[in-house]
């Protein structure tokens, strides 16, 4: 769909259906630390901070920072995480961290109550990849609130610079999506959320350190210069009794590489207290391989596609986890929580990580608080 | 994709029907609270959406809003 028929389509939109009801806009702040640590030697621990500010009565500007600090042997070997690097010829770092990639976002919001319209920017920047993008969301309002339409579109404009010297075919990676949404409140105590996701990327879509190595073979990743992917997910969450409520989603995602993927989560949330609420979540994910990989050892020199990443073959993957919400009384409120992810075994991760399988932690810290 | 696109935009512009409505203003008590938002912690919805496109080919599904409930 061209570009510019969606952007006069919003901009029709938003004429037509600005008002004046009241919004419920605030100012607001939060601040946390994330962290990731998985058995491939990848260590993440990201600071955060969101910052919102009303500038009438219905507009608000945002601002979202983002730093990861990253250890990983990828980066400090140059690409391969069991031993320094013998086709890039990379060096170990000595640093703190082996990067540290920072990554604000602007945003504006107008909400008039019936309508809520968002647009912003978003930049990053590490030692061998920048990323920049905008973002648009409309969002209406219907049937007394009971129905919501959503349109989100998003553009990046990103760039490789591989911390060594190579020359890459193109070093640009840029990814459009567009989404629709309609949420939909069936009961007091039941509500539903479909999404479609619209996908399309061009440029350098491997990564430009990932490499084959067998026989008398020594390829880099080759992967298509396009892709495009669609999602379908169905979302709801339903009271079961006062303190309880169970949240569910199914995603189904496919796209021409020939890779497919299921998506099941659970969670279910308890109020312990009338401050304290925590649960358990589980997620199974399922995908196929993609229509270019081979089996480890069977590539020819004169293929047209070379893969290693363990993600274009098949695998699951498990994810349970424990959420927090602590609310205090003056409405500030600090939420976290930690969860496992495990992969199934996989030749690829074997081959390239020296593990079975990944396995991983991730947790989450915040405190928001309106001011 | 064009064909949804449209209908959507179909919607969006004749505003439905008051007919579909379900739940009452006075009904929505529920939807204010933390365990009924379809994602109940931002921070790890942002945090697992980072993790899951590192660690799986798969992207999408998730929409950048959450709404109907008029509970904000």
């Amino acid at each position: 769909m061209p570009l510019k028929y969606l952007l006069l389509t919003l901009i029709s939109l938003i004429a037509l259906e600005l008002n004046s009801y009241a919004s419920s806009l605030k100012d607001s702040m939060s601040f946390g630390v994330d962290a990731y640590s998985d058995n491939a030697d990848v260590q993440v621990y990201s600071p955060t901070l969101s910052l919102f500010k009303k500038v009438s009565s219905h507009w608000m500007l945002g601002f979202k920072m983002r730093i990861d600090a990253i250890t990983a042997a990828s980066i400090k070997n140059g690409a391969n995480g069991t031993h320094v690097d013998a086709v890039t010829g990379a060096s170990s770092s000595d640093k703190a961290f082996d990067d540290v990639r920072y990554a604000p976002t602007l945003m504006a919001t107008y909400d008039d109550g019936d309508n809520v319209l968002s647009a912003g920017a978003y930049y990053s920047t590490e030692i061998d990849y920048t990323g920049q993008a905008f973002f648009l969301n409309y969002v209406r309002q219907l049937n007394e609130q009971n129905t919501a339409l959503g349109i989100g579109f998003s553009q990046s404009f990103d760039k490789w610079n591989p911390v060594f010297k190579r020359a890459l075919p193109k070093d640009n990676r840029n990814e459009r999506k567009i989404d629709f949404s309609i949420n939909q409140l069936i009961t007091p105590k039941f509500s539903i959320q479909g999404v479609f996701s619209y996908m399309y990327s061009e440029g350098f879509l491997s990564s430009p350190y990932h490499y084959v190595l067998q026989n008398n073979i020594a390829k880099f990743e080759n992967y298509p210069d396009t892709r495009t992917g669609q999602a379908y997910a169905l979302k709801g969450v339903y009271l079961v009794n006062e303190a309880n409520a169970m949240n569910f989603s199914y995603r189904y995602y496919a796209d021409d590489w020939d890779i497919s993927s299921h998506t099941l989560n659970i969670e279910e949330l308890h109020d312990f207290s009338r401050h304290l609420t925590s649960g358990l979540r589980l997620r199974y994910y399922t995908q196929t391989k993609s229509n270019f990989v081979k089996d480890i050892g069977s590539y020819n020199a004169n293929d047209t596609y070379f893969a290693t990443d363990y993600r274009m073959s098949a695998f699951d993957s498990y994810t349970v986890g424990i959420p927090f919400i602590y609310r205090k009384k003056n409405g500030d409120k600090v939420t976290a929580s930690i969860d496992y992810y495990q992969t199934t075994d996989n030749a690829y991760v074997k081959s390239w990580y020296g593990v079975n399988n990944i396995s991983a932690i991730f947790t989450t810290l915040s405190y928001e608080f309106a001011y | 994709m064009k064909t949804l696109f449209f209908i959507l935009l179909l919607l969006f512009i004749s505003g439905c029907s008051d007919k579909l409505v379900r739940v009452m203003p006075y009904e929505k008590e529920y939807f204010a609270q933390d365990k009924m938002s379809l994602a109940p912690i931002a921070d790890r919805s942002e945090q697992e959406g980072h993790v899951y496109l590192i660690r799986e080919a798969s992207a999408g599904g998730e929409s950048s809003f959450q709404g109907g409930c008029g509970c904000r």
